[in-house]
């Protein structure tokens, strides 16, 4: 919860002071097993078995999800992760979706 | 994304897959087929993803904090899926290619290296992985179904032209080693979460 706070704290702040948020989406592949990416986002990102089958299943059945906000530089960081793990993320600005 | 794996193949029926061993600790067995096959992929996986040689005018300081003069996608395919834009906009792309290419190149030889050393270093096929092991393992796996998907032309979850090749057309080789790799996975992701839910 806490972590929640500080996230949604630090977006404000971001709007606030001209920084627009940027994000990281994962795109769908055929390849990819669903167990798969569902391991990724709890290993990488923290999330709960429950959040993180919920992003795989938006990717599955929309083709795309949000998987991360924040600034640019923490963008960055989190595609390369994702790439080091095989899986298909690029990095927007949150305003350019 | 890819249907839940089956074996799918007979040609490799001996293991069992990995399981749990205690606390963070998983196993497998692979008979010596699986085990020549499994070495023989991860060594052209570390190949594929050897640097690129480049024209001579490669900046050396710059090269040794990874720094690369190259910041145009791979050309050939594999490597472009294994090493994708991380921008839709090129500028962006080649500016953090640039800067982040080797590192990644790396990190992926790294997963595969730990597969390798593990099969090599166990002429019997018996593999014990810890937590950091495993992730290793369903990195590099992984790597290597990106790659043999790109070759077997695997989209949308359309398999028809791969279950209707002919019994001597060396793709279905290829396609029977994909599924395997992929249930391979499911028992190594399976074992994982096991441990993950207690």
């Amino acid at each position: 919860m806490a972590k929640l706070a500080d996230a949604l704290e630090e977006q404000i702040q971001a709007i606030f002071s001209g920084d627009t948020p940027w994000v990281t989406i994962v795109w769908d592949d055929p390849v990819n097993l669903q167990s798969y990416v569902t391991y990724v986002f709890m290993e990488l990102f923290g999330y709960s078995k429950a959040k993180a089958t919920e992003l795989m299943m938006q990717v599955h059945n929309d083709g795309k999800a949000i998987v991360s906000t924040g600034s640019r530089e923490e963008m960055e960081h989190d595609v390369a992760r994702l790439h080091e793990y095989g899986l298909w993320a690029t990095l927007q600005r949150g305003d350019q979706i | 994304m890819g249907d839940f794996a089956t074996r799918g193949s007979d040609l490799m029926a001996a293991t069992e897959g990995f399981k749990r061993h205690g606390a963070h600790s998983y196993v497998a067995q692979f008979d010596q087929t699986e085990r020549v096959v499994i070495l023989n992929l991860v060594e052209q996986i570390i190949e594929l993803l050897a640097e690129r040689v480049d024209h001579g005018h490669e900046d050396p300081l710059a090269a040794m904090v990874g720094i690369t003069s190259h910041d145009s996608p791979p050309e050939d395919e594999v490597l472009h899926r294994l090493l994708p834009n991380a921008y839709a906009d090129d500028v962006d792309a080649a500016e953090f290619r640039r800067y982040t290419e080797s590192t990644l190149r790396g990190k992926k030889q790294a997963h595969a290296m730990s597969i390798r050393i593990g099969l090599k270093s166990s002429p019997e096929g018996d593999i014990e992985v810890d937590h950091n092991g495993a992730n290793d393992w369903l990195g590099g796996l992984n790597d290597i179904r990106l790659a043999l998907g790109v070759r077997l032309k695997i989209e949308n979850n359309n398999y028809e032209h791969l279950e209707l090749l002919s019994p001597d057309d060396p793709l279905r080789g290829v396609y029977a080693v994909y599924t395997w790799l992929g249930w391979l996975q499911e028992t190594l992701l399976a074992a994982l979460m096991d441990e993950i839910s207690e």
